[in-house]
């Protein structure tokens, strides 16, 4: 039951942030878009995948793989989007406050 | 028992969707006005990836695949990130 409600929850995230990455207007608002997808929709069906398996050595490299996803892919993000500003790539135009260009002009 | 059935078999349903957002992400990669914006698409495809490695795991009972989903992990993780310094120096 507990790996059916973590399924459900994994795919939706997963079908809201392939629309996301689709409709959003630029660079900045698609990064989090995707990063909603990574976190939440892979975090939540890797967690079903351990709770489907059992207590094994598989659930226990299941983990092992969470974690390294947990850990390792909102460094990319970070360095994806502070590339992006840097190379001169504006917000859109409906964008309200723009802080990393206050703070390093 | 409803759990036979190889129609609602859970892991069949979250394979599926994940093929279907990745052709979704895929038009992103296709189309992106900007690098970045091609780059955003293809890690997030390459996290889709990882799942669908575990999930072969668990769906064939071979322990070869999580092995692969952590190798490729790392290999997610280092590819932007080498492109991404490679852009800033050279701009």
């Amino acid at each position: 039951m507990l790996e059916l409600l973590l399924f459900i929850a994994g795919c939706t995230v997963m079908v809201f942030g392939a629309v996301g990455i689709i409709r959003f207007p630029d660079v900045y608002t698609r990064l989090h878009a995707s990063t909603k997808c990574d976190t939440g929709g892979a975090l939540s069906i890797l967690l079903a995948l351990t709770a489907y398996t059992g207590i094994t050595l598989t659930s226990i490299k299941i983990l092992t793989i969470a974690v390294l996803i947990f850990l390792l892919n909102p460094v990319v993000s970070h360095a994806l989007a502070r590339t992006a500003h840097k190379r001169g790539i504006k917000p859109d135009k409906i964008t309200v406050v723009d802080m990393y260009a206050r703070d390093y002009p | 028992m409803v759990g036979e059935n190889i129609l609602v078999d859970p892991l069949l349903i979250v394979s599926i969707v994940l093929i279907f957002t990745s052709i979704i992400c895929m038009f992103r990669v296709i189309y992106g006005p900007t690098v970045i914006d091609r780059m955003i698409g293809f890690n997030t495809i390459g996290t889709k990836i990882i799942v669908f490695f575990v999930l072969l795991s668990v769906f064939y009972e071979r322990s070869i695949f999580l092995d692969l989903a952590i190798a490729y992990s790392l290999i997610n993780f280092l590819c932007p990130l080498i492109l991404v310094r490679t852009m800033e120096t050279e701009a």
